[in-house]
């Protein structure tokens, strides 16, 4: 072979169509004209993404939450599988955390109590025991505790139980046979939450405010009978207390409910109680406290 | 029962299953199950055979085409009418369906209970008579873990023909069950066409279906290219 053979120019090769190969198409002048552009697209869709990433569990509670309400008051959905699992439910978290409640209430209004007389003690104001417990005790300090002891008893429960169902494959069972998970697990459990949140909220609250007279009464801080106490204690609440106190239990125990049957139930295939437990427990006290904190917010 | 007597019971209608929903062949399927006609659709893949039973049970989005049942579109139907038509819909299933926080007795009742007003007594009743039919002592009333596997098939069973439900979807309790479970099964296959439910029977070989030979209606192959009918000879 010839050199001048070699250096005989090739044949091009047919001009490729780069509006269909995006490799190919990014090669070009007009691709690198809007590389700006496209970067900037790509980073929007990131931030995009993350937002829609985190506020994802927020806006399936805030549906959730009105499913739930909005169910609630239809009679249709209180079939009997409904009403079974709200009554059970709501057993269980009651008769199973009255005892843990009662005494965490015990042990709250001791705590109080013991701070409030020697602080108030020095300054002689210790006869305001039961105001400072309503507005310390049973104001703020009630809803959390009582919300946390929802969430590690029974929240938790729900959210291992549903999520399990929800990587086993019980829950698509359930939808085959027509059976709405929604409404035969996370509304009638969401309802018992919010009774039994309120119900042992009252009960921790009465148990700190007995124990705080108790303990007041030993220290010989207030000489008054129960019924004294109990009533300045009724005094120091204002009208909006009447309210508040009882809403914030029930918001705190309905979230809790709400919060961890969500979790369960948003399980996928990749969860395990390794990833699920963390995320519901976090999440419950993440819930737990900016209720507490919405309310003190604003009143 | 009310005998669903106007056309098809079940009908696929050059349904294209989305397969990142399923895994489904995007292929058009179709098919139609007259009441009381006991089709077998051949599936090798367990997974293909329940995903296939969702498809019938609307539970799959489709690409195109359409799936009706007792004449009504699950695309046309809001959840409350898909969850109504979907409680007459007897499943046997190979995917998990047995919440272990729930006894046995009230998961097998559970889907009656849900849609019915029928008295309790008369669920439990029909319940005991369908357990010991197949082979049950009575009602289990243990939670799951705690049944041996033989037995779960047959309360399986006992769930899925109770209620008398219009369409029946049984991925074959036969070919891991019991061999003593194949003729109560086979009966209770009977009783349920001869009422006016329509059954698609799927199993994964063709020895397990033999017996039953005679009262088959069309035979059909689950395959990568869709559903093909299979020549009976």
């Amino acid at each position: 072979m010839s050199e001048t053979d070699q250096q005989a120019p090739q044949p091009l090769p047919p001009p490729t169509d780069t509006t269909r190969d995006p490799v190919l198409a990014g090669q070009t002048g007009q691709g690198r004209l809007f590389a700006p552009v496209q970067w900037g697209l790509g980073k929007l869709a990131w931030i995009g993404r993350l937002t829609r990433r985190q506020a994802r569990f927020l806006l399936i509670m805030l549906g959730a939450s009105w499913g739930v309400i909005f169910e609630s008051f239809r009679a249709h959905s209180w079939r009997r599988t409904v009403r079974y699992e709200f009554i059970s439910t709501m057993n269980n978290i009651i008769r199973g955390g009255l005892v843990a409640t009662m005494f965490a209430g015990v042990l709250t209004g001791l705590a109080a109590v013991s701070q409030v007389i020697y602080w108030l003690g020095l300054t002689g104001l210790a006869t305001m025991t039961g105001s400072i417990l309503i507005n310390i005790v049973v104001r703020e300090i009630a809803p959390i505790l009582v919300g946390v002891l929802l969430l590690g008893r029974n929240g938790m429960l729900s959210t291992t139980e549903l999520g399990l169902l929800s990587i086993g494959g019980e829950i698509r069972s359930m939808q085959a046979v027509g059976i709405d998970p929604f409404l035969l697990l996370v509304l009638p459990r969401t309802l018992a939450f919010t009774v039994a949140g309120f119900t042992l909220g009252i009960l921790f609250s009465f148990a700190s405010l007995v124990t705080g007279y108790v303990m007041s009464r030993m220290s010989g801080v207030i000489n008054n009978p129960v019924w004294a106490f109990l009533d300045d204690v009724a005094t120091a609440m204002s009208g909006t207390d009447y309210v508040i106190i009882p809403l914030k239990f029930i918001t705190v125990g309905f979230v809790v409910g709400l919060g961890g049957c969500l979790t369960g139930l948003t399980a996928t295939n990749e969860d395990s109680l390794r990833t699920l437990l963390p995320r519901g427990f976090s999440r419950g006290m993440l819930i737990v406290m900016v209720v507490s904190v919405l309310f003190s917010l604003d009143l | 029962m009310d005998v669903y007597a106007s056309g098809p019971l079940l009908e696929l209608n050059k349904a294209v299953p989305s397969f990142d929903e399923s895994g489904l062949p995007p292929v058009p399927f179709s098919m139609k199950l007259m009441p009381g006609d006991c089709m077998v659709v051949e599936a090798r893949d367990i997974g293909h055979a329940t995903m296939f039973a969702d498809l019938c049970c609307g539970l799959v989005p489709l690409d195109d085409g359409f799936v009706r049942f007792m004449g009504l579109d699950w695309a046309d139907l809001g959840d409350r009418e898909l969850n109504a038509l979907r409680g007459r819909i007897g499943r046997v299933t190979h995917r998990a369906s047995w919440p272990e926080f729930v006894p046995v007795h009230l998961a097998i009742v559970l889907q009656q209970l849900h849609h019915t007003t029928r008295p309790i007594d008369d669920l439990v009743h029909d319940a005991a008579r369908l357990a010991e039919s197949f082979g049950l002592p009575g009602l289990p009333t243990q939670n799951p873990s705690f049944l041996p596997e033989d037995d779960l098939l047959r309360a399986s069973c006992v769930r899925a023909f109770l209620g008398r439900p219009h369409l029946l979807l049984l991925e074959d309790p036969l070919e891991s069950g019991p061999a003593e479970l194949s003729n109560s099964f086979l009966a209770a296959i009977t009783e349920a066409r001869d009422r006016g439910a329509g059954v698609i029977w799927l199993v994964r070989n063709n020895a397990v279906w033999q017996e039953y030979r005679q009262g088959i209606t069309a035979t059909w192959r689950l395959a990568d290219d869709g559903l093909v009918a299979v020549r009976m000879g």
